[in-house]
């Protein structure tokens, strides 16, 4: 098989990022960010920054259309205009010949706050009487809230019947009622946001590290009130995703600052201003309730959650403005009745935005803890309650959807299949093992373009719309076409284009690229066999065809943990997924550990530490990501022969395995130790502090 | 201030202020291979070597490597063909922003420890993050390229 077609470029230095584009006489742009969590802006003293030499301009939100921008509420100023909301906030921009000039003058700008009271909890946030982050956010284009909402609601949305609900509890043989809370995570991306912008001939040229060129292209047609078409987004190479990088973000104020320098400019963030002021993951409170009958079977679910948004709700893309996360809650298993109520508050603190399956790993870890709770409640293994529970084929899910074909069960066995025999541990270690579920459908909801153009040499130039984040896109595109066409892969030159020369794309994200190349690879097959004289063909798919298909994904983790120190190792993670067939299996392997990896460090590591409305992890040396010595040794089993998505079979794999390693681990931690870390990270100084009430309070074992 | 130093096997001659990084400097010369991540010697995306030892060149002042010997993932990729070859083979990347600092890293380690056993090499490319792979490729690739 063919290697990655990127593989070669990147190795040797060679594949361009959006901070990797020189432009002739570009010049640099750096931000200066408010210090203050909640204040207005009494004015500015400019003069000094000015003086700076090499600086060209100096600009505030006076030079800014008076516009607000978002994904679905349109609550984010390009700069601040009256009144900074978090820490961080953009309040001017610098631009000068070098970046070490703009960084120099941004220093020297002066900006008086009239500070205001701070809002930094999100439940109290919601409480009567609070002070308003914004003053009337039901009146942001694309609110889903009204004035009778709690004035600082971004979104309020409950499925299911809270009496129902509540009913199911009383009458339930066992039931747990804990809560769990998870910090604030960034999506981790190595690449820092970048921007370059530049007015040639009155069109707008874009490079932007932004994995969904044609809705940057159109969200500054509207900031800026100009026409898609005088708009083009250059493709480059995305250097990490994971959610952060669909952002919009700092690309308007990049494009005013040329259009008002009449010069190239670059706008590349520093990773500390990425890690405190762009998107991160939300933090959240659950209190989870579950109800089961004397045998264990579950009865009802429910989950009220506050998630707290920060300052602006412009990085969510749902339609309610939810976490899709949340409301899947219990989604592998049979429950009669399941009520979930989420509440995310604006905060004064740095706005949150959606991380690798969005609030999945969040709800996964509570609700998985809390069914571990309950089965030490009925008397069963925590494996055998899941077993009377995974949903069976036939049997409809919490939504109501019956899939295709439900394979919870053979994952379960797959995974326990795998994790048998015993990992070595440190001698007087505490031991256990732990098991977490998830199952997620594959969207079929694709929207994108191709075009195959014949080539001088006999070969075949397939232009795609869809950036490389790294999943191996272009690549699996490639593998696809030339099997459509009947042609060896290496006379396919997949190539991405800018947006101009393409009709659309949505982006990549939601684990739908696979689906929407499969779909538009066979558009273009059929238009390139049906094509007559023509020497090219170009294909537009936009197909919502709904959601049959659904993966498991069941990791076992097993850990020893210090009874002396609360130290914990993780000696291995097992992870058995409900896969269809594979397009490139390298590349869904890199996906599956990856994603293990990434649920590790949200299990053990990665606390962005928001407290008082500040981002206090703001360098990865306190914001740790996993490195080789972190990540455990990773075992995958796949279970294969499943039914996925038409034409190539195939389901998603992208936001799967780093959902349920932090339940797996916080349960085996559990296991080891009886004692519960409701709580993430799980840290050695947790553990301890927990085995040290265990001791004093209860004599336990430990 | 003017600098005199060997970039990837030539000599070269520029100005640079005391206090600039090195990957800047670097960057600046149109060799855009090396990447600032963290920008402070943590995530190692901008690992070069100097004098063939591995430095994160967004801590390392570009006057300190006057009189030195250079070498950027570009010029790495001709000195040790074996190496990128194997990040190749293994599929040792994916969204590839950390690879010319991982490329540089196994350089150095063909050259410090040839021998090196899986458990050694983890610990010497433990300064150089990967958020996506999960490092099982990035590992085998090391290994590959010691045994090329």
């Amino acid at each position: 098989m063919a290697p990655r077609i990127d593989a070669v470029a990147k190795a040797r230095g060679a594949t361009r990022y959006a901070a990797d584009t020189m432009l002739p006489g570009m010049c640099h742009a750096v931000l200066v960010r408010s210090p203050v969590k909640h204040a207005w802006i009494g004015g500015f003293d400019l003069t000094a920054a000015r003086a700076v030499p090499g600086v060209i301009g100096v600009f505030t939100a006076n030079d800014m259309p008076e516009i607000t921008f978002g994904r679905r509420v349109k609550d984010i100023p390009i700069l601040a205009r009256g009144k900074v909301r978090f820490i961080g906030e953009r309040v001017a921009a610098v631009v000068a010949e070098t970046r070490a000039q703009a960084e120099e003058a941004a220093l020297r700008v002066d900006v008086q706050y009239e500070e205001l009271p701070p809002v930094l909890d999100a439940t109290a946030a919601l409480e009567p009487g609070a002070q308003a982050v914004h003053d009337s956010p039901w009146e942001y284009p694309g609110a889903v809230v009204t004035k009778a909402d709690p004035v600082n609601t971004q979104s309020h949305v409950t499925s299911g019947d809270a009496a129902e609900a509540n009913e199911l509890l009383a009458r339930s043989a066992h039931m747990v009622d804990k809560t769990y809370a998870t910090p604030s995570g960034h999506q981790g991306y190595l690449e820092p946001q970048a921007c370059v912008a530049s007015v040639q001939d009155g069109t707008i040229q874009v490079w932007a590290s932004d994995k969904s060129p044609y809705r940057v292209r159109d969200e500054l047609a509207a900031c800026l009130k100009l026409d898609p078409s005088d708009i083009v987004v250059h493709p480059v190479a995305i250097g990490g995703d994971f959610g952060g990088k669909g952002l919009i973000g700092e690309t308007p104020l990049c494009v005013q600052l040329a259009r008002l320098t009449g010069r190239p400019v670059k706008l590349a963030v520093r990773y500390s201003e990425d890690l405190s002021a762009t998107s991160p993951r939300h933090s959240m409170a659950l209190r989870v309730r579950a109800g089961c009958d004397r045998d264990g079977r579950l009865q009802v679910l429910r989950v009220d959650a506050v998630a707290d948004g920060g300052a602006y709700a412009g990085f969510k893309p749902r339609v309610n403005v939810d976490l899709s996360g949340l409301g899947d809650a219990g989604s592998p298993y049979r429950i009669p009745a399941v009520h979930t109520d989420v509440r995310i508050a604006y905060t004064n603190s740095v706005p949150r935005g959606h991380m690798r399956a969005p609030a999945a790993p969040q709800t996964t870890f509570a609700v998985e803890s809390a069914l571990d709770e309950l089965a030490l409640k009925v008397g069963i293994a925590p494996v055998e309650l899941r077993r009377r529970n995974l949903l069976r084929g036939g049997e409809p899910n919490i939504h109501g959807i019956t899939w295709a074909q439900c394979r919870g069960q053979e994952t379960l066995d797959a995974a326990l299949g795998a994790a048998s025999g015993q990992c070595p541990a440190p001698a007087g270690w505490l031991t256990g093992r732990g098991v977490g579920v998830y199952d997620r459908h594959t969207t079929r909801a694709a929207r994108t373009s191709l075009r195959l153009a014949a080539e001088d040499d006999g070969g075949i130039r397939a232009e795609v719309a869809v950036p490389e984040t790294g999943t191996g896109s272009h690549t699996v595109a490639r593998r696809i076409l030339a099997e459509g066409l009947g042609v060896p892969e290496d006379t396919v030159r997949v190539v991405h284009v800018p947006t101009d020369e393409l009709p659309y794309d949505r982006g990549a994200g939601g684990s739908r690229v696979s689906v929407g190349l499969g779909a538009v690879a066979a558009a273009a097959v059929k238009a390139w066999a049906d094509r007559g004289e023509q020497n090219a063909v170009t294909v537009e798919i936009d197909d919502d065809l709904g959601a049959d298909v659904t993966s498991y994904c069941v990791q076992i983790a097993d850990v020893a943990v210090d009874p002396a120190t609360g130290e914990i190792r993780v000696l291995r993670i097992v992870s058995a997924v409900d896969v269809a067939d594979i397009l490139n299996p390298a590349a869904h392997s890199m996906q599956l550990d990856g994603g293990t990896a990434m649920g590790y460090g949200f299990a053990c590591l990665e606390d962005l530490q928001i407290e008082d409305g500040q981002v206090w992890s703001g360098t990865l040396g306190e914001f740790k990501l996993p490195s080789t010595r972190d990540v455990p040794p990773l075992d995958t089993v796949l279970v294969t022969g499943g039914s996925g998505i038409a034409p190539l079979n195939i389901k998603a794999a992208g936001e799967l395995t780093n959902v349920p390693t932090a339940a797996a681990i916080a349960n085996a931690v559990a296991a080891a130790t009886n004692v519960r870390v409701r709580s993430l990270p799980i840290r050695a100084e947790t553990v301890w502090a927990a085995l040290q009430h265990e001791r004093t309070t209860t004599g336990g074992r430990v | 201030m003017k600098l005199t130093f060997h970039l990837n096997g030539r000599m070269i001659e520029l100005e640079a202020g005391p206090t600039a990084f090195l990957v800047d400097v670097l960057r600046s010369t149109g060799l855009t291979g090396t990447k600032e991540g963290c920008g402070m010697g943590v995530c190692g995306a901008c690992t070069v070597l100097v004098d063939d030892r591995p430095v994160s060149s967004c801590l390392y002042l570009a006057p300190c490597v006057d009189g030195a010997d250079v070498w950027t993932v570009e010029g790495l990729a001709e000195r040790f063909p074996q190496v990128v070859d194997a990040f190749v083979a293994e599929e040792g990347m994916q969204c590839g922003i950390c690879t010319p600092g991982q490329v540089a890293a196994v350089c150095a380690l063909t050259l410090e420890k040839p021998a090196a056993a899986e458990p050694e090499i983890r610990e010497y490319l433990n300064g150089n993050l990967c958020r996506c792979t999960g490092y099982q490729t990035i590992v085998a690739a090391a290994k590959a390229a010691l045994d090329a």
